[in-house]
């Protein structure tokens, strides 16, 4: 653990809000560890960090939303035992999450007003209402018709007047979670130059991002938060990015692994063309993947990487470009046409897509090997084949409980995902895709899931997954795509697949010679300061 | 220890059992004659109809949707199988076997086409289940009235009217004889076949189903159209009850469906319910409607009694689920060496 830094801007004002040795777990699973954290007054603290570093859940402390399980928040000073969304709002403590909190078929002043509005005379004060709005709007700089309901504004100008609302309440602090992932240049730059404004009015503001070069541009101090505990706390004066990213990332090699998966030939069993989806999460993007390989796809939150697996299985329109698997080529895949051509998906939303949770192991392990005449002759499911088959797959998996009836909710998280593999493992495939296979299991399941993917890549499949933990990507790919808002940033194989390699590029940061893949019409990495 | 017992059986097959001995009991003690033989026929008589309609009821259900359109379908399918029947009759009066062919073909028609149009609503449009069947419903109510003019329809065959209204062989209704093969069907396509498996999937999660390559639109069609012909069925064999095809006949049915299929363990958000405990469910209903009558209340009693059953259904059914994911935490262990009891 690096030791935290302290030092930085000068002259420090009155601490607003502190956590004190906050810890917070979830079934088990510590997501913030003996946390400490102080937002001064005119200050802008930064917060860094990896997917799944506690972001989130020290936000959500922060606004009250979860309760820490251990320590303390401290309000100018104060201790405060009984802390609610309600009494963070009282405390002055203001968010904008990126969830909006907006009502879409409310204008935009009905809004700003939600739950407070002036009353005169009985009833809503319709022209005091605008004319506050119309006022708010203003000071930001903002030249909207405050009657706009809100489902008519972009994406951008929602966020504003979701940070107009949070202005409205108490002065006291700001949170801002991520607010410029969606933002245009300019409108990224207006929403400095009010966070700076801000700053001057003695506003405290907590200010998330994975963006490396926004630290520098809004920042005072930054911290970095990984695996749930604070690593690093500077004065942004003094940090290179470099130290941040190591910051970010430095974990110990880890014995879970076994040895890469390397191509076995040069036959391709995956291959997307210049692949592009209707909903424009993702551009252009080409892979391949070989017999016996197992190839990574990583990047931020929204990058599109998830969207990469769903595009080839047909679970996302695609637009341009085409998928390829085992040398037949698809403009429009489909689940079923892509079944057919051995190619299976295992999601990573276990409970949305996955798994039917209600239904028993059985069910949901031979839920897609029931279409095969052998196992359902007219229709009519052979229920001691299935039983022997799923049997069979259960004890390969070593899935716990071993009654193939019980009901899939039933099973702890590493289980179900065994039970999201052993849907796969029902007939050999060409390829897999993996999206996020060891979220939320534990070290002894995650050990087992990585057994398996090698023993399929041994027997000739060729695997593709996608991972938030770059652990995982580091240590499991044998090449790894990189992906920066919904393009290939780089490919990175054997020696060239670093964490910092990873992390650098998934912050859209190009330079350096890992640098094998440039898409033409890439996005060019915003100027680091 | 018996505490313990009893809260393991409701976990397991849920509050029906204990509902059901209880009414026994009460029942019985009101009026002797309520487990004679002659009110147990007319039970079983009566619990053919709801059992068709309530099993339709229950695929839709475990499919994740709801159909509300059930007492429309009853009374149209009554309506134009009358029609068909008493016009053929009227032209081939030496042949009422021919007139009553034609007038279950025409009520399975009428089936057919009420799950098809609830089926594309559901499954292709994909407008939400409660809305497309309360739309077809009054569109189903409509046509139903305009052919009538909301008259009856006389004039049946005597053979339809006698034989499958009221007629007995060995002692058991003809109209249960003609349901035995049709639930046993419907058995083996929710409980034997694929396509059971597969919508008890789409109702648990129409994304896992998706993802596993099931045609998630076929299989919902399908469903709406089993749901429609069953319920046809149903309206069919009512026809004959009442010697008439009648325009405002099995409206209570649409209630009725769902009271027995929930109270039997359906769950109003799918992917959950069987055969049996609809039948169950259906024997709940149907000693409620009967219990009551021999108490000499009226059918507005029932109605009242019906509703507030829902009601508690729903309730229940809530309680249960909590009950299992509560019980859940505490026996993991235990759930590793339980044997179940469907082992092959």
């Amino acid at each position: 653990m690096a030791e935290i830094a302290t030092g930085g801007v000068e002259e420090r004002e009155g601490i607003v809000i502190s956590l004190l040795n906050v810890t917070k777990r979830f079934e088990g699973v510590v997501a913030l560890s003996d946390v400490s954290l102080d937002l001064h007054s005119g200050e802008t603290m930064v917060l860094l960090g990896e997917n799944g570093a506690g972001k989130s859940t020290l936000v959500n402390i922060l606004i009250g939303a979860l309760q820490p399980d251990e320590g303390a928040i401290r309000v100018r000073g104060q201790t405060i035992s009984n802390y609610s969304p309600a009494e963070a709002r009282r405390q002055g403590i203001n968010a904008v999450l990126q969830d909006f909190s907006l009502a879409p078929s409310l204008s935009i002043a009905d809004n700003l007003f939600l739950g407070r509005e002036p009353v005169r005379f009985g009833v809503r004060d319709r022209e005091r209402i605008k004319a506050e709005s119309r006022q708010a709007l203003e000071l930001l700089g903002l030249s909207i018709d405050v009657g706009t309901p809100v489902a008519f504004l972009d994406r951008a100008e929602k966020q504003m007047v979701e940070i107009v609302k949070a202005l409205c309440g108490r002065p006291g602090v700001l949170i801002l979670d991520e607010p410029t992932a969606t933002l245009t240049e300019e409108q990224t730059r207006r929403l400095f130059d009010i966070i700076s404004r801000l700053r001057l009015e003695r506003w405290a503001i907590l200010y998330i991002t994975h963006r490396l070069e926004e630290v520098r541009r809004v920042g005072d101090r930054v911290t970095v938060l990984r695996d749930g505990r604070r690593v690093a706390d500077y004065g942004v004066g003094k940090i290179s990015e470099e130290r941040l990213i190591s910051d970010m990332v430095g974990r110990p090699l880890s014995v879970l692994y076994p040895p890469k998966a390397k191509a076995l030939s040069t036959r391709v069993v995956l291959r997307t063309t210049a692949l592009t989806t209707r909903n424009g999460r993702i551009l252009d993007v080409s892979l391949e993947v070989r017999e016996g390989e197992i190839v990574g796809i990583a990047g931020l939150v929204r990058a599109g990487c998830s969207e990469v697996a769903r595009a080839c299985f047909g679970l996302v329109e695609v637009e341009k470009g085409s998928v390829e698997i085992g040398g037949t080529q698809l403009a429009r895949p489909d689940p079923r046409t892509v079944l057919r051509l051995g190619m299976v998906y295992l999601p990573q939303d276990r409970r949305g897509e996955a798994l039917a949770l209600g239904r028993s192991i059985e069910e949901n392990i031979a839920l897609e090997a029931l279409a095969s005449p052998r196992l359902s002759p007219f229709g009519i499911v052979r229920r001691a084949l299935v039983h022997r088959d799923v049997r069979a797959i259960v004890e390969r998996l070593n899935i716990r409980p071993r009654d193939i009836h019980q009901a899939v909710l039933r099973l702890s998280g590493g289980n179900q995902q065994k039970v999201v593999l052993g849907r796969a493992l029902t007939r050999s495939r060409l390829v897999y895709l993996f999206d996020e296979p060891t979220a939320g299991v534990d070290v002894g399941a995650r050990q087992a899931i990585y057994h398996h993917m090698h023993a399929l890549c041994a027997a000739g499949a060729g695997i593709l997954f996608v991972s938030s933990d770059l652990e995982e990507v580091v240590h499991l790919a044998a090449r790894v795509y990189v992906m920066h808002e919904g393009r290939i940033q780089a490919e990175l194989e054997g020696d060239e697949i670093t964490a910092a390699s990873v992390v650098r590029h998934s912050f859209g940061l190009s330079a350096g010679r890992e640098s094998t893949h440039r898409p033409a019409m890439g996005s060019t990495p915003r100027a680091a300061v | 220890m018996p505490a313990g017992l009893l809260r393991g059986i409701f976990v397991r097959v849920g509050a029906l059992p204990f509902l059901l001995v209880a009414m026994i009991i009460l029942f019985s003690a009101a009026n002797r004659y309520f487990l004679g033989l002659q009110n147990v026929i007319d039970m079983l008589q009566e619990g053919v109809f709801t059992s068709l309609a309530a099993l339709g009821q229950l695929f839709v259900l475990v499919s994740g949707g709801f159909d509300l359109s059930i007492g429309a379908n009853i009374a149209l399918t009554s309506i134009a199988s009358a029609t068909v029947m008493s016009g053929v009759y009227a032209a081939h009066s030496h042949d009422p076997m021919l007139a009553i062919t034609a007038g279950a073909i025409a009520a399975l028609i009428v089936g057919g086409g009420v799950g098809i149009i609830n089926g594309i609503g559901v499954a292709y449009l994909e407008v939400n289940p409660f809305i497309v069947t309360l739309a077809t419903a009054s569109a189903f109510q409509g046509a139903t009235l305009l052919i009538s003019q909301g008259q009856e329809v006389g004039g049946l065959p005597k053979a339809f009217v006698d034989g499958v209204g009221s007629g007995n062989w060995l002692g058991i209704p003809v109209a249960a004889w003609i349901a035995l093969p049709l639930i046993l069907a419907l058995y083996v396509l929710l409980a034997r076949a694929r396509y059971g498996r597969y919508i008890y999937a789409i109702g648990s999660s129409t994304g896992a189903a998706r993802v596993a390559g099931i045609r998630v639109p076929v299989q919902l069609l399908l469903t709406y159209v089993i749901c429609a012909v069953a319920t046809a069925i149903s309206g069919f064999l009512l026809t004959a009850r009442v010697s008439a095809g009648e325009p405002l006949l099995g409206a209570e049915y649409t209630l009725t469906s769902i009271t027995a299929a929930v109270i039997g363990g359906a769950s109003l958000r799918g992917g959950e319910g069987s055969i049996g405990g609809t039948l169950l469910g259906v024997v709940f209903v149907i000693f409620l409607s009967n219990g009551m009558d021999l108490m000499g209340l009226s059918s507005n009693h029932e109605m009242i009694a019906l509703g507030v059953a829902l009601i508690f259904a729903v309730v229940l059914d809530r309680q249960r689920a909590r009950a299992v994911s509560a019980g859940f935490r505490k026996r993991i262990t235990l759930y590793g060496d339980h044997r179940s009891s469907e082992e092959t």
